[in-house]
């Protein structure tokens, strides 16, 4: 019975210690083949261009160093101005893809309810990627509490651009705090030679910044949202305000005659002020930053800076308007856990130091801030400091969207009270049919 | 009378032979035979024809009668984005456009051609380079051309137009030519006839061609002037090529889409949006699929309305 026992006891420690090993030996393997299983083609959606491009094709160099059994087949989708329409022409025709870059809120919601989009909640806690992400930049990739995207990178849209020299010309040595400032430094500017200091670039889109930062700075992020999501009439009082305070700019001579600003897109007003030197002051988001340094050969900080809003006193002086930009997953991509681990990637800090080093600000910890240039310092900073709103186009329907911009085209033709009223009522129009 | 007036029909040599209408019939009547045979060799571009033109075609109609926003579930709609575009007043402002659009493409160009085609026509040789200089625009892509002018009217003092008025001493008349309603329409008028002025030139250089020396020499042994040559001789022998330009110029232009897309992306405030950038705008950026194609349908009866006189009588000529 003893002997028993004890080949019992013998029989069991073996079949532990065989089982412990076994185990070990199944774990090590297993670790093994999950990072073996990341292969295969990982099919990605691209629609950026230039520089931006450029940061891209750095992630997925160094994934790939990362994980070199996978390989890379991009999508390309050209166009100009708003690049959802090739986006949804290239998933609806049936190309298969992973992942790809989304920067609109609606359009996030538009592929989440048409099915298209993966959530990646499960994904969010397997890779554990609160360690570094803020809770806010999930909330940020969320629709009704579903997480969709992972965001990469994020920009300032209250900065406002301007070159250094300029402001020695006309004898400017601080960036103005106050909307009183900000228009008392343009005489000093027309004077020095700069018939219109601003570059506002109406041709397609990029004339809605000052009006959306305006916003916030008159009637808070509330507003704002509510404004995006039509609980409040676009012919509220406050809106009102918002382009009254634009209008100013417009009828002051600031911005240069109607016609223009309706004739330059967004590059070419960066070209006025970066490269012909002929404008000041231009407010269009961070991607400026990587075009002033690999188009123009600018030096950051030292050649060109950037300043936050000036302040209205109007008890919002603490708002900001932010983008940002996010990879999502499809529900019918053919390589999910590639395209997993590229998000997983995303947040590493190598990852976050690619960004940085391309002139873009990270949102994840383990980013390496002293990679950031003094311009994207002071861009970093004012969105940790401010209360934020997301670019209140992006947050508009696609139907919506295009009436808003077409109808502030025709506020920068007649900034008039009157007209105001008129081209409120038209957006109000289009979106009581928008939601 | 029918088998009278048969013979007529068919020239001088038939007239005399009151049997050969019959015997004719009988040479091209169909032998059984002949229809298989015919339908091997009609297929391949029957095939063609059918998946490039006829599907998209029954395609567009039925997208028509639907409701289809961006990736939304599609909705029956039946004749209601027929009725929504025409109670559009975006719509009916982008008509009123076209018309603008087209009728000064086809003015500008065909009218342009139809004077350079006469300047070549009196000399010929001397102005070979010269027409296949203004050929070759029309053979240039929309796009690359409307990126040439967006060089030439840009609002700045790169523009060429600007610099050009500015060498000449006038810098207050340097304006940003496509940030304005009137001459923004007016810009793209005049990239267009430049692109398009080459095939009314050799359609009516042609024509010119192509009528007989002895006209031409019996006009000048009756003492006729070059200008009257041109006046009662060309001009009027020119007007076959000039239909067929106009034609060709007039659905080309009513149907414009590249140019405009590059050069003033229908705006400003959506001044110079014609038909078929209305078309692009509703169906490719907001994503309206069915608004679309209705508008889509619409432009095709406009173009059917256009080219059916001209169809009726080329159909009637070929009989």
């Amino acid at each position: 019975m003893a002997a028993d026992v004890t080949s019992m006891f013998e029989m069991r420690r073996r079949t532990f210690l065989a089982g412990a090993g076994g185990l070990a030996l199944s774990t090590v393997a297993g670790v093994s083949r999950a990072a073996d299983e990341v292969s295969g083609e990982l099919a990605v959606l691209n629609w950026a261009g230039g520089t931006e491009l450029d940061m891209l094709h750095n992630l997925q160099k160094a994934f790939v160093a990362k994980y070199p059994k996978v390989i890379i087949r991009e999508v390309n989708v050209t166009g100009q101005g708003d690049m959802r329409p090739g986006m949804r022409t290239a998933l609806m025709g049936g190309e298969k893809v992973d992942l790809f870059v989304n920067t609109w809120p609606a359009f996030r919601k538009e592929l989440a309810d048409a099915g298209i989009l993966r959530p990646i909640d499960d994904q969010w806690k397997a890779y554990d990627w609160d360690k570094r992400l803020a809770p806010s930049w999930r909330d940020l990739g969320s629709l009704n509490k579903v997480t969709y995207g992972l965001t990469y990178t994020f920009g300032d849209r209250s900065g406002i651009w301007f070159k250094k020299d300029h402001m020695a010309k006309a004898g400017i040595a601080d960036m103005p705090k106050t909307w009183d400032e900000f228009t008392a430094i343009m005489p000093k500017l027309q004077k020095a030679g700069f018939a219109a200091p601003i570059a506002v670039p109406g041709k397609y889109w990029a004339h809605a910044e000052w009006f959306e930062t305006l916003l916030l700075r008159t009637a808070g992020v509330e507003v704002s949202a509510k404004l995006g999501a039509h609980q409040i009439p676009w012919t509220d009082p406050a809106v009102k305000t918002a382009l009254q305070k634009y209008a100013t700019l417009i009828t002051g001579g600031f911005c240069g005659p109607a016609a223009d600003m309706l004739a330059t897109e967004w590059d070419a007003a960066a070209d006025q002020v970066f490269q012909a030197n002929a404008k000041n002051f231009i407010l269009i988001g961070m991607w400026l930053n990587a075009r002033a340094k690999d188009d123009y050969k600018l030096s950051e900080g030292k050649d060109y800076g950037l300043f936050q809003f000036p302040g209205l006193g109007m008890g919002h002086d603490d708002t900001s308007s932010v983008d940002s930009k996010e990879y999502v997953v499809t529900a019918n991509g053919e390589n999910p856990k590639a395209a997993d681990a590229f998000l997983d990637f995303l947040t590493t800090a190598d990852a976050a130091n690619i960004i940085a080093k391309a002139g873009l600000a990270s949102p994840s910890k383990e980013v390496d801030a002293s990679l950031y240039g003094d311009v994207q310092k002071v861009a970093t900073a004012a969105v940790a400091n401010s209360k934020v709103q997301f670019v209140l186009g992006d947050l508009l329907p696609g139907d919506l969207v295009d009436e808003y911009r077409v109808q502030l085209q025709k506020f920068l033709q007649d900034p008039s009270d009157a007209n105001i009223d008129k081209v409120l009522a038209a957006i109000e129009e289009k979106a009581k049919a928008s939601y | 009378m029918k088998t009278a007036s048969a013979p007529s029909q068919r020239g001088p040599d038939s007239v005399n032979h009151a049997s050969a209408p019959a015997l004719d019939y009988g040479r091209r009547r169909w032998r059984l035979g002949d229809a298989p045979a015919a339908i091997l060799l009609l297929a391949p571009a029957m095939v063609l024809f059918a998946v490039a033109t006829i599907y998209p075609l029954l395609e567009t109609i039925r997208i028509s009668f639907w409701d289809i926003q961006g990736l939304r579930k599609p909705v029956f709609t039946g004749f209601g984005n027929y009725i929504l575009l025409f109670s559009d007043a975006g719509f009916r402002n982008t008509l009123l456009t076209t018309l603008w659009f087209t009728a000064g493409v086809t003015i500008i160009s065909v009218g342009l051609g139809w004077v350079l085609a006469m300047l070549c026509a009196l000399a010929p040789r001397q102005t070979l380079v010269f027409r296949m200089m203004f050929f070759a625009a029309f053979g240039i892509s929309e796009t690359v051309s409307g990126y040439m002018w967006t060089g030439i009217f840009r609002a700045d003092k790169g523009g060429l137009l600007n610099s050009f008025i500015e060498l000449f001493g006038f810098p207050d008349f340097a304006f940003a030519w496509l940030g304005n309603a009137n001459t923004a329409l007016w810009a793209l008028i005049i990239s267009s006839a430049w692109s398009a002025v080459g095939l009314p030139l050799m359609l009516i250089f042609a024509a010119i061609q192509s009528i007989p020396k002895s006209v031409l020499e019996a006009a000048y042994m009756d003492g006729a002037k070059p200008l009257s040559t041109m006046r009662f001789i060309m001009a009027p022998l020119s007007l076959p090529g000039v239909r067929v330009a106009v034609f060709i110029n007039l659905l080309t232009a009513l149907r414009a889409f590249d140019i405009i897309y590059v050069l003033t992306n229908g705006g400003p405030a959506r001044a110079t949006e014609t038909v078929g950038y209305f078309i692009y705008r509703e169906s490719m950026t907001q994503f309206k699929l069915g608004y679309g194609a209705a508008a889509t349908i619409v432009l095709l009866v406009a173009f059917l309305i256009v080219s059916a006189p001209a169809v009726i009588q080329r159909t009637a000529g070929a009989k």
